[in-house]
């Protein structure tokens, strides 16, 4: 009884699809001695060169952190000695490229409240004369 | 007259609206020798030692005056200014696979992949607080991606020596270090978040971030605001 479990089982098995891993250990067994061994290095190799690309992003990282510090010191800076700026930056960083926009306008800010001010009188002189 | 013109001109924008939205002319396909140009161009993308590798053995199984040719040419195929003839690309994609070491094999199948495996653009808006959270099913997406991404079967067939069992182990190296720079690369995002977070608490005004996240089969544009947790 158990022997027919087994074989059915088996069948079963059989009419799956090959996945994947299937395919790749059906290929790693067909490699020849000298072929199984270039796979190992050169799979050693891909991760050595991973870890060499990691070492090298963590010091784009360390170099964008600085960079955006002196941003943030640059922009208070400007914050503190004029009223209106915009600072654009870009930095490489570990994962990619990082863009900041920094824009800061009182004047636009001053103007705006000028002006609402303005018409606030002029309605209420209008107000009045009626 | 004037409503007839007007008539023909709404007629004219909508037709190119139509034409411009819906792909309504599909791109031209390339013929065989711009096929072939193309796949030399990426081949030949190899780093300076793979490709040194590339030509010494072009020498070894063409000879000298083909070789001398090819190194004084390469550069004319790379630019498109010269397109190689169907002899060329026999020898550099047909015949000498056949005899390339494991190692400059699987280089050259890098370079297949970066230029003909399908290479997603996303764009994502997140906050300093979120970006975990919403980035998460985006990456496990391109990871998947990254382990199953596979050669148009059109270059399968022309390039039958992609099917062979060393290049099927390279293929699964090649995705695996895929998936695994696309891993460092998020944990490499915390850090920058954190840099980023900080830049939007101590400056005034008004901060405008966006990041381009660089990874093997695509890239991410996020465009970062600032979390509500910190106010």
């Amino acid at each position: 009884m158990d022997d027919e479990n087994d074989d059915l089982v088996q069948q079963k098995r059989s009419l799956f699809p090959l996945t994947a891993e299937d395919i790749v250990d059906n290929a790693l067994q067909s490699l020849d001695e000298q072929q199984a061994r270039e796979v190992t290095k050169k799979a050693a190799d891909e991760v050595v060169k991973i870890a060499v690309e990691k070492r090298k992003a963590e010091y784009r990282s360390d170099r964008a952190q600085d960079e955006m510090r002196n941003l943030i010191n640059n922009a208070n800076l400007l914050d503190e000695k004029v009223g209106d700026y915009k600072i654009n930056s870009t930095f490489e960083t570990a994962t990619g490229t990082t863009s900041v926009e920094i824009k800061k306008s009182k004047t636009n800010f001053t103007l705006i409240i000028v002006g609402v001010a303005l018409i606030v009188l002029v309605i209420l002189l209008l107000i009045l004369r009626a | 007259m004037l409503y007839i013109l007007l008539l023909i001109l709404i007629i004219g924008a909508l037709f190119y609206l139509f034409v411009t939205r819906t792909n309504f002319f599909p791109a031209r396909k390339l013929t065989r020798a711009q096929e072939n140009a193309n796949l030399i161009r990426v081949l030949l993308d190899l780093d300076d030692e793979s490709r040194e590798q590339l030509f010494s053995l072009y020498k070894e199984q063409f000879g000298d005056n083909a070789a001398r040719y090819a190194r004084q040419t390469y550069v004319k195929w790379k630019a498109g200014t010269v397109r190689p003839n169907k002899e060329t690309f026999r020898r550099f994609l047909i015949n000498l696979p056949q005899v390339m070491s494991f190692d400059l094999k699987c280089e050259v199948l890098r370079e297949l992949r970066e230029a003909y495996c399908a290479h997603d653009n996303y764009e994502v808006t997140v906050s300093t607080d979120d970006w975990q959270a919403k980035l998460t099913p985006l990456v496990e997406g391109i990871l998947k991606k990254a382990m199953t991404a596979e050669l148009p079967t059109s270059l399968q067939h022309r390039l039958t020596w992609l099917a062979e069992d060393d290049v099927t182990v390279a293929n699964a190296i090649l995705a695996e270090s895929e998936a695994r720079q696309t891993m460092n690369a998020l944990a490499l995002l915390e850090n920058e978040f954190s840099n980023i977070d900080q830049l939007l608490d101590n400056t005034s005004g008004t901060s405008k971030v966006t990041h381009l996240l660089r990874l093997p089969l695509g890239t991410v544009t996020l465009q970062i605001k600032k979390g509500s947790a910190d106010g």
